[in-house]
């Protein structure tokens, strides 16, 4: 009788440690993600990044655990979004930082990053004002975008690059129609100094840019959309390149007044943060340019993309429309695949790891980590340059990703 | 128990809530309290008959003197919070000679396109202001440490809220509510409107200077699009609108419950809270045009009229 008494009580004993046991090692790995939810790129971002993490647990997790993904909306407003690192911190408790968009954001959510100085992969935030507050210490922190200064050189690199494989075309003058807001001015300031470098031979643009002029004009979505002056500037100007940086409503008008007062450059560029829905439908877009980090038509040439797309579109029942759902997805799993790479959730071992982490990511390009102008881990240093052709976005450059040649020159 | 004594244990909980909980409540807390200043300093000068759209424009301003004033003269944090108020208080009292000549509809116009006007000036003064990028601070003011930056704003709110009581308590009263209810009565019986005019304006207009620069030195930056935001504008004229115009207890109780709720929809509904945010604050202002505070006091003392009644007819 006391035997048995004794076999239960070691049976509860021994079911007791094992479920504890499971219990530790069932803990999921919690990662934290602040996106602005109310904004396309920011739903599709958490889309992909949930995409990515239904995608670890279905193969095992990590280190034997679940993935956690707490996502907490930032409103694009500053001190929600400094608000939502707080709660993913000392709430949440998360082992790692993931997300977010907008520099304005993001430069409010630094300091209280570098309170906490947990490891952090950062997929937005281009502005090198972000670059300059995370600073040359912060060996925790990983940023995927190309900065605002990367982007401006690769686009010189990439045209350098399409001139020399196509010596038919020619970017000697160029022309830059710049909104007259941050975003605009910004551009301006970036181009102008890059033409003042390739006049002294120096730069991403050296060798090909030889003339630079710059107007502005007051965007749609401040209330303007009357680009007729500055179109004719333009056209007096007449630019082997002409470049607008503006807002998506400003695409179709200003397409729409070139026509109407037969302004025909040789290479038409749109340099807006976001597209219209559609805008490849309507027929004044063939063979106008723009800049991007994804197309769709990478699932041509890339099995990573293409999977991607597949997997996107079967859980979520939408198309990505912005190339922040591929750098969610890739947000996560270039963490993920860091953590494996670690072993272990020990900060240095997954720093370490992150470094020298390399991922073939849905946006083509392989993700690898090196310094930037100031911080030690910097993802991405590459915008593509796309084409619409035939009401598709295809991208022209890099070579190693194209989906389809230039088709030049502009024509309506 | 009294109001007295309900006023004070509110005051005595508002201190010691960093004891009781974390970082990120406390941030829910300094954010309510940055817009409830905010919406007091919009409803002192409404209580004038005048309506302001400046508020994020004096708010970016002070917010640019106190960041440019650490980031390039190397001043105190602290005191660079100061200056950004008495930069918007010169501001305000040199524009309020040509702005407060203005009534109604055009004076509402020309403070909105102030904010415009701040935003292109500090966006084409790049040399000294950073331009379009704006300016970064080495460091956030009290080091980031929420327990000092809780206290810090608390103590600017209950400044702000000893100020609208000023202005509900002393002889000012009598003049903004005489301009208020009809300018030319209150001219014929002496009152010096535009001098009053311009003191409110002042006086708002340094507390939103005061509220920017405290903004700028607790998240370590400046650039025209997030300090210049209309959200600087918009969300305290809600707060107001919801807890209740004219008062000082209206904004504070539209502030909190606006700012809680916000917070709680937000975890509630990932998805789609900013719509549950607007629908509620449209059904307030419809069905609840005086606001919470007026509304809830009206209820209470018409039901002490019934009891009263009740009592005398028995």
């Amino acid at each position: 009788m006391k035997k048995s008494y004794l076999l239960i009580v070691l049976s509860f004993l021994l079911a007791f440690v094992l479920f504890s046991m499971s219990g530790m090692a069932q803990e999921p790995i919690k990662i934290g993600a602040v996106n602005p939810l109310g904004d396309i790129t920011g739903r599709q971002s958490t889309n992909a990044m949930e995409l990515a993490v239904a995608e670890i647990n279905e193969a095992g997790g990590l280190l034997g655990r679940p993935v956690e993904l707490i996502v907490v909306d930032s409103e694009f407003r500053p001190e929600k979004g400094a608000a939502a690192i707080e709660k993913l911190a000392t709430v949440d408790e998360v082992d790692f930082f993931v997300g977010g968009m907008s520099s304005g954001v993001h430069l409010a959510q630094i300091p209280s990053l570098k309170k906490y100085k947990k490891v952090t992969v950062w997929a937005g935030a281009a502005s090198h004002k972000a670059e300059e507050a995370i600073g040359a210490d912060a060996d925790w922190y990983f940023h995927l975008h190309p900065w605002d200064y990367q982007q401006g050189a690769s686009y010189g690199v990439g045209w350098n690059a399409i001139v020399k494989e196509n010596p038919e075309i020619d970017i000697a003058r160029v022309f830059l129609a710049y909104e007259e807001g941050a975003f605009g001015s910004d551009s301006y300031k970036a181009y102008a100094a890059m033409a003042e470098q390739a006049s002294e031979g120096k730069g991403a643009f050296a060798g090909v840019m030889e003339e630079f002029k710059g107007a502005s004009f007051k965007s749609a979505a401040m209330g303007g959309g009357d680009y007729r002056a500055m179109l004719q500037q333009a056209k007096e100007y007449n630019p082997d390149l002409f470049i607008w940086a503006g807002y998506d409503a400003d695409a179709i008008p200003m397409l729409g007044q070139a026509r109407e007062i037969g302004f025909e450059p040789n290479l038409y560029v749109g340099a807006p943060p976001g597209w219209p829905a559609n805008f490849g439908r309507n027929p004044l877009s063939d063979k106008v340019i723009l800049y991007g980090m994804w197309a769709p038509a990478l699932n041509e040439v890339s099995d990573v993309a293409k999977h991607f797309w597949d997997a996107y579109v079967e859980m979520h029942d939408e198309e990505p429309a912005t190339y922040f759902a591929p750098l969610g997805y890739t947000n996560i799993k270039f963490l993920a695949k860091g953590i494996e790479k670690a072993g272990t959730l020990e900060k240095e071992a997954v720093i370490s790891a992150l470094k020298s982490t390399k991922y073939v990511s849905p946006l083509g390009s392989t993700l690898e980590i090196s310094p930037s102008n100031i911080i030690q881990n910097q993802g991405f240093t590459r915008q593509k340059i796309l084409q619409y052709q035939d009401g598709k976005q295809h991208v022209i450059w890099p070579f190693e990703f194209a989906t389809t040649e230039i088709e030049y020159p502009f024509s309506w | 128990m009294n109001k007295k004594a309900i006023l004070i244990i509110l005051t005595a909980l508002a201190v010691v809530l960093p004891f009781f909980t974390g970082a990120y409540v406390l941030s829910i807390f300094i954010s309510i309290f940055v817009f409830l200043s905010l919406s007091l300093s919009w409803d002192m000068m409404l209580r004038t008959g005048q309506l302001s759209f400046g508020t994020a424009g004096f708010f970016g301003i002070g917010a640019y003197a106190s960041a440019l004033a650490v980031a390039n003269l190397g001043l105190n944090p602290i005191l660079s919070i100061i200056l950004g108020g008495l930069f918007s208080a010169i501001i305000a009292f040199a524009l309020g000679f040509v702005v407060l000549r203005l009534r109604e509809i055009y004076f509402a116009i020309t403070t909105l396109a102030l904010t415009h006007v701040f935003s292109v000036i500090i966006r084409n003064l790049s040399d000294i202001t950073g331009g379009a990028s704006g300016t970064i601070l080495p460091n956030a003011i009290f080091n980031g440490d929420p327990k000092l930056i809780y206290w810090a704003i608390l103590l600017i709110t209950f400044m702000v809220i000893g100020i609208s009581e000023m202005f509900k308590r002393t002889k000012i009263r009598f003049a903004i509510n005489s301009i208020r209810n009809d300018e030319t009565t209150a001219k014929s019986s002496g009152i010096d409107v535009f001098k009053y005019l311009l003191l409110v304006f002042v006086i708002t207009s340094a507390i939103q200077g005061v509220i920017g620069a405290f903004y700028a030195q607790q998240f370590a930056f400046v650039n025209p699009e997030s300090t210049f935001s209309l959200n600087f504008l918009l969300l305290p004229i809600a707060m107001a609108l919801v807890g209740g115009i004219y008062t000082t207890s209206g904004p504070i109780i539209g502030a909190l419950i606006l700012g809680l709720i916000s917070e709680y929809l937000k975890l509630l509904i990932p998805y789609g809270h900013l719509v549950v945010y607007g629908v509620i604050i449209v059904l307030v202002v419809l069905f609840l045009p005086e606001g919470i505070f007026k509304s809830v006091k009206k209820l209470f003392a018409s039901k002490d009229n019934v009891g009263s009644d009740i009592n005398a007819q028995s």
